[in-house]
């Protein structure tokens, strides 16, 4: 004997009550930069705030004390939900996949690669 | 000084928003070329809408800008009725056109604001939007020597090429390279061969620093596609080699084509030119790129 009933019948609608979106619980994680190469790597950062500085100067949001670093190498700023890295003139330059950019909107898995050191950007959720 | 260059759109055809495409992106052609404060737009697709938003939040004044249009089919232009800009009065925009004498594009640029296509009117735009020709084949602006190559394409397409200071750009979109080979059977016979561009393209491409082309097709789609207007990636490859191109920019990507595929023609392409021995830089133009061109002398 099973433990269910098949129901034959048509599906009352009347009951059904609408789930309020306010109730709809969102999950979100950040944005972060794995760096894959470089000085202790891996290690990751998570980006928060809207514009944070790469470089080897101490005043940098993430500093990485290496000679072919510029002292400000990197700039990301806060763009549509994600994040645009532009390059501060350094003398080694940005390259994203490979790429020597000026500047660059960011996608989740994009290589960024300052003098030897190389970070992977995850996007988080928003 | 160098170019600075941005893509705002880089997809042939019609735009591909969604997953699969969210790397390179879904926008059609628009690329912008400054040197210093002068602007030259290439194309009018729907990724101009982004830079008309960038744009208006950048510009302290008034703007200045030159607009250079491949040719009119709709990928090309469809943006340009979102371009914010246009409805400002303290702007100017000029519209040019490769041929001399010629307002062509101007008049075709107003008429996909036609009132059943557009609910605006082209004469209500409040900017400047003048009409200019080319003195044969070449112009100078502030500096910057702008020439332009008329293209293989149904309706034919226009090719142009920003100088300055030994720095050289290329715009080369919507062309059928492989219907110009001498022997475009031959191709088929051997794909392996080295393919020879007529000179005259080759030229007009030779050395410059930054190409951005069309090379919508791979090898096994381009059977099908004859006559279509587009290239094959890899004949692009040996034209950037012929013309000694230093970085070539994969461009109006197929809208079938996702990210991965997308990567997957670039190693082709780096393939075939690495074959061959050529150092040419090949990669895939993506929305949101902003490239700094400087010279090699
Ligand atoms: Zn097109
Ligand atoms: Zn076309």
């Amino acid at each position: 004997m099973p433990d269910f009933e098949f129901d034959s019948g048509e599906a009352s609608m009347t009951s059904l009550q609408p789930i309020p979106m306010v109730r709809v619980r969102t999950f979100t994680t950040p944005h972060v930069l794995e760096m894959v190469q470089g000085p202790d790597a891996p290690r990751t950062f998570e980006l928060t705030g809207d514009r944070l500085i790469v470089g080897r100067a101490v005043t940098c949001d993430i500093r990485v004390p290496l000679g072919e670093m510029s002292r400000q190498h990197m700039r990301l700023d806060r763009h549509q939900g994600g994040f645009r890295a532009v390059d501060l003139d350094s003398s080694n330059g940005l390259y994203l996949n490979e790429i020597r950019v000026k500047s660059a909107v960011l996608r989740d898995n994009d290589v960024l690669q300052l003098g030897d050191v190389a970070f992977v950007y995850h996007e988080g959720t928003t | 000084m160098s170019f600075l260059v941005r893509f705002w759109g880089v997809r042939g055809s019609i735009p591909t928003p969604g997953r699969t495409t969210k790397r390179i992106g879904g926008n059609t052609s628009c690329v912008d070329v400054r040197w210093g404060d002068e602007l030259f737009i290439c194309d009018a697709g729907t990724g101009i809408r982004e830079l008309g938003s960038e744009l208006m939040a950048s510009a302290a004044g008034p703007l200045t800008a030159h607009f250079f249009f491949s040719h009119m089919h709709w990928d090309h232009i469809q943006g340009f009725p979102f371009f914010t800009p246009v409805y400002l009065p303290q702007n100017t925009f000029h519209v040019h056109s490769p041929v001399r004498g010629d307002d062509a594009f101007h008049k075709l640029l107003s008429g996909q604001m036609e009132s059943r296509y557009f609910p605006v009117a082209f004469r209500d735009l409040s900017a400047k939007i003048l009409p200019q020709d080319m003195d044969g084949t070449r112009k100078e602006i502030a500096g910057v020597r702008v020439t332009c190559f008329e293209q293989r394409h149904p309706g034919t397409s226009w090719a142009w090429s920003f100088e300055r200071d030994g720095v050289k750009v290329v715009y080369a979109t919507d062309n059928e390279i492989d219907l110009t080979l001498p022997d475009p059977a031959a191709v088929e016979r051997d794909p392996q061969q080295f393919r020879r561009v007529p000179p005259g393209f080759v030229q007009f491409c030779r050395d410059a620093d930054l190409l951005i082309a069309d090379g919508q097709y791979s090898d096994a789609e381009y059977p099908k596609k004859v006559g279509w207007g587009h290239t094959r990636a890899t004949t692009l490859v040996d034209l950037a080699i012929a013309a000694d191109v230093k970085q070539l920019a994969l461009f109006h990507h197929d809208p079938l084509r996702g990210d991965a595929d997308v990567d997957a023609m670039v190693s082709v392409c780096r393939e075939r030119a690495a074959r061959f021995g050529h150092g040419t830089f090949i990669f895939a133009a993506r929305e949101g790129l902003e490239l700094r061109i400087d010279g090699r002398r």
